[in-house]
């Protein structure tokens, strides 16, 4: 099992979700965060904002669905400009289902 | 070390919390996330307890996206069995939607205070 973990623009990770649900991977957390990235957060005018508002979307699937899940995020989340977002994807020993304590997704 | 990425009801953060301190894992991260499982979301997750009859009619519908506090503990190979037990015999209830336990390899843990790595840097 791989973790994938999602920062992406917020008004673009509706989409994703919607999207990743249409393919079948409807499990899914996400979570409100501030970063930044090489380009050291973004100016406008003449303020400078240091973080920027950022979604992201973690989710575990089995290790032949990553990379389809990457597809469907590059798809939707892409628009071309800095700050579209990373995606990380790391390891994953174990998964439990709390309600049945099975493992397993 | 193991990194247990635990998402579970708000409602049971309480409960869950005090049964770790028992076991002797006092130290954890909590965020609040929101999320759906496989049944893309269902009511029944506030602070209080719903009424059957709210639930039953909710349920095709349902909330889109769920509250949910997602717990980062980190502890040692030896000890993640006991503690997945413990999380898992505190958070069970009937219903569908008591969260998920991930078990993530760690290589690197820092203690800041002292500059400790490894497993020495967890409790």
């Amino acid at each position: 099992m791989k973790m994938i973990r999602a920062i992406l623009r917020p008004e673009t990770a509706e989409g994703v979700a919607e999207a990743l649900a249409d393919a079948g991977f409807v499990s899914m957390t996400q979570a409100h965060v501030f970063g930044r990235g090489k380009q050291k957060g973004i100016t406008v005018g003449t303020i400078r904002y240091e973080e920027l508002p950022k979604t992201l979307i973690l989710m575990v699937v089995e290790d032949k669905s990553v990379d389809d899940v990457i597809d469907i995020i590059k798809d939707r989340a892409y628009t071309g400009n800095f700050g579209d977002g990373k995606v990380f994807v790391s390891p994953v020993d174990a998964a439990y289902t709390v309600r049945t304590g099975a493992k397993g997704l | 070390m193991k990194e247990i990425i635990a998402i579970i009801r708000p409602k049971k953060v309480g409960p869950t919390r005090n049964a770790l301190e028992q076991l002797g894992f006092p130290s954890m991260t909590a965020t609040a996330v929101t999320g759906r499982g496989l049944q893309r979301g269902i009511a029944g997750e506030v602070n209080m307890d719903c009424p059957p009859e709210l639930l039953a009619a909710n349920k095709p519908g349902g909330m889109k996206y769920i509250p949910k506090r997602l717990l980062s503990i980190v502890v040692q190979n030896s000890d993640v069995d006991a503690v997945v037990k413990t999380i898992i015999e505190v958070n069970q209830t009937a219903q569908i939607g008591d969260g998920k336990i991930f078990i993530c390899p760690l290589e690197i843990a820092v203690r800041v205070r002292t500059d400790e790595r490894g497993d020495d840097a967890v409790l």
